[in-house]
């Protein structure tokens, strides 16, 4: 598994169909139907996290008055004086600083215990329970590819960054689209005076040639008309640790991912589910620096990303979800790392969340096989947040499922 | 044909190579120019049999796999990525054979074919079956028709992408059977519901060996009890219900409206009065000549986009520009990727799209950056031994194109002095995007 990356993983198995037929989109294209179809202020939009490798969740919310965690875990824990304090018993990881000031500011829902009934602890089968929500390995589609089934048709109206559409957004009938990275490329200089010259209408020109020549000029028009939010100044990826994490698929650069969708969101793009992906959560070994570098980034990304949305007035809009496939195991393994566990923490963070402690912690006293219990099965918290944000048929999509996580959503 | 006049002579020769084949070989166009159309056609349309048999037995070949090791081994890995190894060359190979073809009129209906019965590599994962069913599109390519359809219903490929091995007498699948009447021999709406579960029922008990894309009848899975199929009812084999469908004038009619929208108009509907007598007999090549020689072919009304690929083979075929032979072949057929056209891997079983569809700003982008890197590629030395002042002429000749407008042939000349500049901006123009 380590030295599979996901885009690879993506290209050798069940994703492969469908990562090869999905929409790919480019940034003109978005601007330009940001322009000529903006999203309405006040729909709400969905930007799901995906944390490849498997988060530690026990070194995110941490168990700090707990003194089962520090004997378990005595090279990789925190001390309580260094954890950002939530309540009595659990802090952030303290690289967590940008989400524990949404914290405060009651826009952070930590549901804890998340995961399903006989955990799976391969990477690609329990991530592609968790992007499928169907606990068979004989479901093709994601659950927001499923919701993408259900809206108008529109390549636009859910997007995933990167080149590879994860299994996530595939639906049975149609699919998310993806946007690779790598920004704005039009013509400039003499290209684009050639161009501009190859585009001018021509006299008794053929609709087929005529429009041939506009898509030129439209080309040319978007770079230079394009709105100035796209304009901005490229945002720089963060470094991350390159070793520690293995590598078990995800995007390296979730800042430079959330800038752009930031953008596109401000801008109007007529698109409401984002997936966006960081990589390298998979720490078997020496594990303390590398998870709380990419935690950090997390918690840095994210709440960069809700600050730039607030002059747009889109940020109210905006609810965020953050999970991975599993959490670690309760205790370090010999190289001070943790090995694939069960269950974790998944955050909801936005303005229109009901901050506050969600399900239950699972006991550290009360281990199967050294792994904690599952305390609230991650298909509550999808059909919430299809019901209450995407304002979706959840039964329809996630085959009936019952389950809620209550109060989770502000009433709107 | 009746007495075209030299301009429409030349409309036509310019859509004689570009859309019965994929553009002209340096001097080709003079040379046809000079021979006029109805000697241009005639030497393109019937092409010596025993230059098509050797495109297909070209030297490259696809091997078996055999069985897939036990998934999570690293020589599941292996073998996961030998299967991606053998797609890539096999789309590599093609797109060679599309450029070096001494053969175009036979590789392009093959092209047709693959568009016609569309068949993705994406889902099998397997490159033997699609070669082999690529191989079958060669050997029927303007051949019989109903023998045709009769062969593509024991293509492992197209079975196994439309879930024929899953279509068995206790659990009937329809996929094959819709798709068999709605998109491959009859059209939409000239056959009923009922028709469709009765097809599916004729073609249970087939299953397919996914790695070879061997089939094999299973009678123990088959429905052998009578149906009726378009007022027949009787107990039909798979290939006495084919020769049903394809002996229908539905099939006719559908056949040319589908060359129709690929060779003439994709925006123009096949006209009512068209002749279908010329495809009776189910003669692929019949039908394809009538078109050819009919005054549609010169009617200056049916403009045609060119598809990504034959945008970027033309071009290829023009400039001595072999897509194995560039630095990173693979970055040609990445290009292609995101002008969404890559051979062996259509987005659907419809087939590609045509017309405004290729005509988006996204394509022109991705056009540009795919020109740029069959510019370097380019054999120039020809088009830079020319004065400057006849270069944008030359490349008209050169290219295959009808005509220049004022607005291009003014962009061209003022690039007229460098000449990587100049082909790039031709190759985008409008009228080589746009086939006049």
């Amino acid at each position: 598994m380590d030295t599979i990356s996901r885009r690879r993983f993506l290209a050798l198995t069940g994703g492969t169909g469908v990562a090869a037929a999905a929409n790919i989109l480019n940034l003109n294209e978005i601007a330009e139907a940001a322009i000529t179809r903006p999203l309405p202020t006040g729909t709400p939009i969905l930007v799901v996290v995906t944390l490849y490798g498997g988060n530690d969740g026990l070194n995110t919310v941490v168990p700090y008055s707990d003194s089962q965690y520090y004997s378990l875990r005595p090279e990789i824990s925190y001390p309580p004086e260094k954890v950002l304090k939530l309540d009595s018993d659990l802090g952030l990881n303290p690289a967590m600083t940008g989400i524990k000031s949404l914290w405060d500011k009651k826009k952070v829902a930590i549901i804890r215990g998340v995961g399903y009934p006989n955990s799976d602890h391969s990477h690609f089968t329990s991530m592609a329970i968790w992007q499928s929500a169907e606990r068979t390995q004989s479901t093709k589609s994601g659950w927001l590819g499923r919701w993408v089934d259900t809206q108008p048709e529109d390549p636009m109206v859910a997007i995933n960054l990167g080149s590879v559409l994860p299994p996530l957004l595939v639906g049975k009938k149609r699919s998310g689209s993806v946007l690779p990275l790598g920004g704005l490329i039009t013509p400039t200089g003499l290209l684009a005076r050639d161009c501009a010259r190859l585009s001018l209408p021509a006299q008794g020109e053929g609709t087929l040639a005529a429009r041939a020549a506009t898509s030129l000029r439209n080309l040319l028009n978007i770079s230079e008309s394009v709105s100035p939010v796209l304009k901005a100044p490229a945002p720089v990826a963060s470094d991350l640790p390159t070793v520690n994490g293995g590598n078990a698929g995800g995007d390296n650069n979730l800042s430079q991912q959330l800038d752009l969708v930031a953008k596109l969101v401000a801008a109007g793009a007529p698109t409401r589910v984002w997936a966006v992906s960081l990589g390298g959560f998979d720490t078997h070994a020496n594990e303390a620096n590398a998870q709380s570098e990419l935690i950090g980034i997390v918690s840095n990304s994210i709440t960069r990303f809700l600050s730039q949305l607030e002059p747009s007035g889109r940020s109210k809009d905006v609810t965020v979800l953050i999970y991975s496939e599993f959490g670690r195991r309760v205790a370090a393994n010999a190289s001070a790392g943790t090995d694939h566990g069960t269950s974790g923490p998944v955050f909801v963070i936005g303005d229109r969340v009901q901050g506050g402690m969600y399900g239950e912690q699972p006991s550290l006293n009360n281990l199967y096989k050294g792994d904690l219990a599952v305390t609230t099965d991650f298909r509550d918290i999808y059909a919430t947040l299809l019901e209450e944000v995407l304002k979706a048929p959840a039964a329809q999509i996630l085959n009936g499922w019952k389950g809620r996580v209550n109060s989770l959503l502000r009433k709107q | 044909m009746a007495t075209p006049t030299k301009d429409q002579e030349r409309l036509a020769l310019s859509r004689l190579f570009h859309r019965n084949g994929f553009g002209p070989l340096p001097g080709e166009f003079e040379s046809a120019l000079r021979d006029g159309f109805s000697k241009s056609a005639y030497k393109f349309l019937i092409q010596p049999s025993d230059s098509v048999i050797s495109s297909q037995s070209s030297s490259f070949s696809v091997e078996e796999l055999g069985k897939r090791p036990e998934p999570g081994t690293f020589a599941n890995t292996e073998y996961m990525i030998t299967m991606r190894k053998q797609i890539k060359d096999m789309t590599i190979w093609w797109l060679d054979l599309m450029v070096t073809t001494q053969t175009p009129y036979n590789e392009k209906m093959t092209w047709f074919w693959h568009g016609h019965w569309a068949t993705s590599v994406e889902k099998g994962n397997f490159a033997l079956p699609m070669f082999k069913q690529n191989q079958t599109f060669r050997k029927y390519a303007l051949g019989d028709f109903a023998a045709f359809s009769r062969a593509m219903y024991n293509d492992g490929a197209l079975q196994f992408w439309l879930d024929g091995q899953e279509n068995t007498a206790v659990a009937p699948n329809e996929n094959l059977s819709r798709e068999f009447m709605e998109l491959f021999t009859l059209g939409v709406n000239r056959y009923t519901e009922d028709d469709v579960k009765a097809l599916a029922r004729v073609f249970t008990g087939m299953q397919v060996n996914r790695g070879n894309g061997n089939t094999t009848f299973n009678p123990k899975r088959h429905d052998s009890s009578p149906v009726t199929l378009l007022g027949t009812t009787k107990s039909f084999t798979a290939d006495e219900a084919i020769d049903l469908l394809t002996s229908r004038e539905d099939c006719a009619r559908f056949i040319a409206e589908r060359m129709w929208f690929r060779f003439v108009s994709s925006e123009h509907a096949l006209p009512s009065d068209f002749d279908l007598s010329t495809f009776g007999n189910r003669n692929i090549a019949e039908l394809m000549r009538s078109i050819t020689f009919s005054p549609y072919f010169y009617n200056s009304n049916y403009a045609l986009v060119k598809s990504p690929i034959e945008w970027c083979v033309g071009v290829c075929r023009a400039f001595g520009i072999i897509p194995s032979q560039v630095r990173n072949p693979q970055q040609i057929v990445n290009g292609l990727s995101k002008l969404a056209q890559v051979p062996f891997n259509p987005p659907n079983v419809g087939g590609w799209p045509a017309g405004e569809l290729w005509l988006t700003s996204a394509a022109a982008q991705f056009r540009l950056n795919l020109a740029n890197l069959l510019v370097k590629s380019a054999s120039l030395k020809d088009l830079k031994s020319v004065s400057p002042f006849q270069r944008v002429q030359y490349l008209k000749n050169h290219l295959g194109v009808y005509q220049w407008s004022k607005r291009t042939e003014d962009a061209l000349t003022s690039a007229k002095s460098d000449p990587e500049r100049l082909l790039l901006l031709a190759i985008n123009s409008p009228e080589y995007v746009v086939g006049a």
